[in-house]
């Protein structure tokens, strides 16, 4: 397995030396007009750059260019700590520039924090495309980068994906750096490490890896690590591309990487040990190693009381396998083991079918494919369109099928049952959604039998899975008795002092000795 | 590297082929919708003067009951619960399977509720008849099983009831209702089974008469020796039989009063039963009966604020139930001579020696030994007030 990564990896490594090569345009020229020349050339027909010159000094001897990128920069910014300094310091100015003036620009006259040098002009268009306005002297061979980035995109708000009731409101959004700050808010700590990539040939995304050095594996980060670099694409628009190059089981239904947009929830993950990966342009955040407990984790279990999150980790477990077997075992009880059946029952299942005309197999496949068409059409439709829909789809299509006759009202009620059950573990939805097909068709043909063969079949599946060399299903297989702390049931958070034991952290006790609550002697 | 995936791929679409094969050759094996089958709620057998078997079969019509109850769900169905059919053959699951020929669907056997025996094939071959019930796999061990009395069983399996949709499950309801009192007894077909499978003890089942024209009766019992009917025992001798075999829930026992009667609940009974031996005989069965009643009506005058006057009444009570106990005894020994109360395991149990030569003349020994019969009954409670309220002269 790793040894097929590192032949992978190697060959991707050639590749992208190609690519700088290809992508350099050279030096950057010492006189203004061929630099003009040049950036007009390479921003031939984009209405978006903008290349202003300033002439400055005396009778106007300094001539400086300003390139960026329209709507890119904070306009504001660029004329209040650039332009307007240069003009005030270097009207008087008689030296006809070069780098005496580069200098001077860089030591005292650009009041902006943020600004690097452009060795060549690869490094300064790489500059202006990432949102920076890079400053070009006549007579001088380097480039300066100022950072006068807009704030872009949305506030930070709650993720409409993930909500919670207890926990924090923030989620994250499309601009990486704000992203990172949330993360470095909440864990206040230079051990807290974010490394930066850029991944895709054309769209040079920045990729960050981020991890709490000292805790996290060193061998996970380095897979991580080189996994990224192997990625070969052009195109990275957004976290779910990373998502399906780095995943160690590429044709599981089963996901091997986390993904989440709330920032205390990926805090939590990394103080576990694990490894975050931001994706510029994504608010999702990628954490690896995930296994399949965490499916059925949610940050309210935490920050509640231990007894509550245990019932509601034991829930998830129900509505994961009701919403994945729920229609399958319906199916095979009521075509092959009518002898399980209570009499009332029998009498009442029996009553709801008769005049159906379609086997209760396809009723049941007529419905749940009805049912995934309406939630497919729920989010694809606008927002208020949503609703109506999906109100004519639960009241109208349910209630008149079976007026007319279609459907029984008890397979109405299995399906609704199992759709509830599906929105309860999100990250499985997509599993469950799948697997359902496969128990129903399997309950079809061979009833309880044929469940119990795609069940067996699922679970060595689950078990042979690993992510980041992590076995999936741990800590049930192998069982690690000291993770089952935080698994069907959850201990109250004073009592969980070490961390998972199968990420293999370089140090496995949460916080330091005597953290513990002390019992205090207040009448001494 | 993508041969060697390539390879791995072929290996996985041909390993979903082979189990997609698996899964779907097998022809769907076993495969009735419950549309297929008719639901058998309740069956009679009885053996005709020539020997042959009757099967008589309720099967409930579920559509039918649904929209009595105010659902209908699309699509015509009949209007009556449930239909009975009858069918002559020469084995039991040969009439079954010949039945067919009448009946539109699969009959579907556990479900059913009842199974009603004629007192004529009781008589001659009880052992015979529950063979197919034993060996089937779709019956259900829990069904109760009766025997009718001065009735067929295609003529209580053809009432229509008033209380339930289904009469099957209205007679098997009127089992339940009675044996908690304690005047009729609830034999499911595992129960019989077992008892006739034992030396020790022999079976009795339920007993159900007419009662009216939509009404049953279920008190009494039928009385086995070695497979075959005997005869009955009436509510009382019942109750009495329940009290000694520990099997009393509640029960209402009526005593003499001062110038009328007292109703007493009994609430809780415990019994148990044994074989006293003296010099490595049999001497003497014993059945303890320790119970506890309230008062629960006192249909007469005087008062029961003195502690002499419950205790009066709990020998009144205790001697009641006595002769109950004692009625059934002596049915089962002088006039059946047949070990219904299983006196015989105890004597299996506790003098195996004795038991293995005595097994195979059991029952004749059993009629000929005395009983002592100790009832132990308390009164606790005299319900909200003391002494009726009645006007003192």
């Amino acid at each position: 397995m790793f040894g097929r990564i590192r032949n992978k990896s190697k060959s991707g490594r050639n590749n992208s030396e190609e690519i700088v090569q290809t992508g350099s345009y050279g030096p950057i020229p010492p006189s203004a007009d061929a630099v003009k020349a040049s950036l007009n050339e390479i921003f031939s027909n984009c209405c978006d750059f903008i290349l202003r010159e300033i002439a400055c000094g005396k009778n106007g001897a300094i001539r400086i260019l300003v390139a960026y990128i329209d709507g890119f920069v904070s306009k504001n910014e660029l004329n209040q700590d650039v332009v307007r300094p240069i003009l005030d310091f270097l009207a008087n100015e008689e030296s006809p520039g070069g780098s005496s003036i580069y200098n001077r620009l860089t030591d005292c006259i650009v009041v902006n924090n943020d600004i690097h040098e452009a060795a060549d002009m690869h490094q300064a268009v790489d500059g202006i495309i990432s949102g920076e306005a890079v400053l070009f002297i006549d007579g001088e061979t380097r480039a300066l980068v100022v950072g006068v980035k807009a704030p872009q995109g949305r506030q930070v708000q709650e993720p409409d994906t993930e909500t919670s009731i207890r926990g924090a409101r923030e989620g994250f959004v499309e601009n990486l750096l704000t992203n990172t700050a949330l993360i470095r808010k909440r864990i206040k700590n230079p051990n807290l490490k974010l490394e930066m990539m850029h991944l895709g040939d054309r769209t040079k995304t920045n990729v960050c890896i981020c991890y709490i050095k000292g805790l996290a594996n060193e061998a996970i980060v380095r897979e991580v690590r080189e996994r990224l670099k192997k990625i070969k694409t052009d195109a990275v628009l957004d976290s779910g591309i990373i998502e399906q190059y780095i995943s160690d089981n590429r044709l599981s239904l089963f996901p091997t990487v986390g993904s989440s947009e709330k920032c205390d929830k990926l805090a939590g993950k990394l103080l576990e040990g694990r490894v975050a990966i931001f994706c510029d342009g994504s608010p999702h955040v990628l954490t690896v190693p995930y296994l399949f407990v965490e499916s059925i984790q949610a940050t309210d279990d935490y920050f509640d009381h231990a007894f509550f999150a245990t019932f509601m980790r034991l829930l998830r477990v129900i509505a994961l396998t009701t919403s994945t077997l729920l229609p399958a075992m319906y199916v095979a009880l009521v075509v092959y083991h009518h002898t399980v059946i209570p009499f009332k029952l029998l009498l009442t299942l029996a009553a709801s079918q008769q005049g159906i005309p379609f086997s209760p197999f396809v009723e049941a496949m007529l419905m749940i494919v009805a049912f995934e068409l309406l939630r497919e059409a729920g989010v694809r439709m606008p927002k208020p369109i949503g609703q109506a829909l999906s109100i004519v789809g639960a009241i109208v299509l349910g209630e008149a099928s079976v007026a007319a006759g279609i459907a029984s009202n008890l397979m109405v009620i299995v399906v609704a049952i199992t759709a509830v059950c599906s929105f309860i573990v999100p990250p499985l939805l997509r599993a469950s959604m799948l697997l359902r097909f496969m128990f129903l068709i399997a309950a079809n043909f061979l009833g309880i039998l044929g469940i119990a063969f795609v069940a067996v079949a699922v679970f060595v599946h689950l078990c042979k899975m690993r992510s980041f060399g992590v076995p999936y299903m741990a800590p049930f297989a192998p069982l690690t008795v000291n993770d089952l702390k935080d698994a069907f049931i959850v201990v109250p958070i004073w009592a969980m002092i070490t961390r998972p034991k199968i990420l293999r952290q370089q140090e496995n006790v949460r916080g330091a000795k005597g953290s513990q609550r002390q019992e205090v002697n207040i009448q001494q | 590297m993508t041969a060697g995936w390539r390879k791995k791929a072929k290996g996985m679409v041909l390993l979903a082929f082979l189990l997609a094969c698996l899964l779907l050759l097998s022809g769907c094996w076993n495969y009735k919708e419950l549309t297929d089958i008719n639901v058998v709620v309740g069956v009679g057998l009885d053996r005709t003067e020539e020997g042959k078997v009757l099967l008589t079969v309720q099967v409930a019509e579920p559509g039918s009951i649904q929209s009595t109850s105010g659902h209908g769900s699309g699509g015509e169905g009949p209007t009556k619960p449930v239909f009975v059919v009858s069918h002559e053959g020469e084995t039991i699951f040969g009439a079954i399977r010949e039945m067919l020929a009448t009946v539109d669907k699969k009959l579907f056997f556990s479900t059913v509720q009842v199974l009603i025996l004629s007192e004529r094939l009781a008589r001659e071959s009880l052992e015979e008849s529950l063979d197919f019930f034993q060996r089937d796999h779709e019956v259900d061990y829990l069904m109760n099983v009766l025997v009718a009395k001065d009735v067929s069983p295609a003529e209580i399996l053809a009432m229509e009831s008033d209380m339930d949709t289904i009469p099957a499950v209205y007679i098997s309801e009127t089992v339940e209702n009675t044996s908690y009192r304690g005047t009729g007894k609830k034999t499911m077909l595992i129960d019989v089974i077992k008892d006739m499978d034992c030396k020790g003890k022999q079976p009795v089942i339920g007993q159900i008469t007419k009662a009216g024209e939509n009404m049953v009766r279920t008190e009494g019992l039928a009385v086995f020796k070695e497979g075959k009917l005997v005869g009955w025992l009436d509510p009382y001798e019942t109750r009495g039989y329940q009290f000694a075999m520990n099997d009393i829930g509640s029960a209402i026992v009526n005593i003499p009063a001062e110038e009328g009667k007292m109703s007493m609940e009994v609430f809780r009974s415990k019994a148990k039963i044994g074989v006293e031996f003296e010099d490595g005989e049999p001497a003497c069965l014993m059945v303890k009966v320790r119970l506890e009643a309230n008062v629960g009506g006192h249909e007469g005058k005087g008062k029961l604020d003195a502690p002499e006057k419950i205790s009066a009444l709990e020998e009144i009570l205790e001697e009641t139930i006595r002769k109950e106990i004692a009625m059934a005894l002596e049915k089962a020994q002088d006039e059946y001579s047949s070990d219904i109360f299983g006196f015989g395991m105890e004597v299996h149990k506790y003098h195996p020696q004795y038991w293995k030569k005595a097994q195979d003349e059991w029952d004749r020994i059993f009629s000929r030994l005395p009983a002592d019969i100790q009832v132990d009954a308390k009164i606790r409670r005299t319900g909200i007030i003391i002494n009726p309220v009645i006007k003192e002269h």
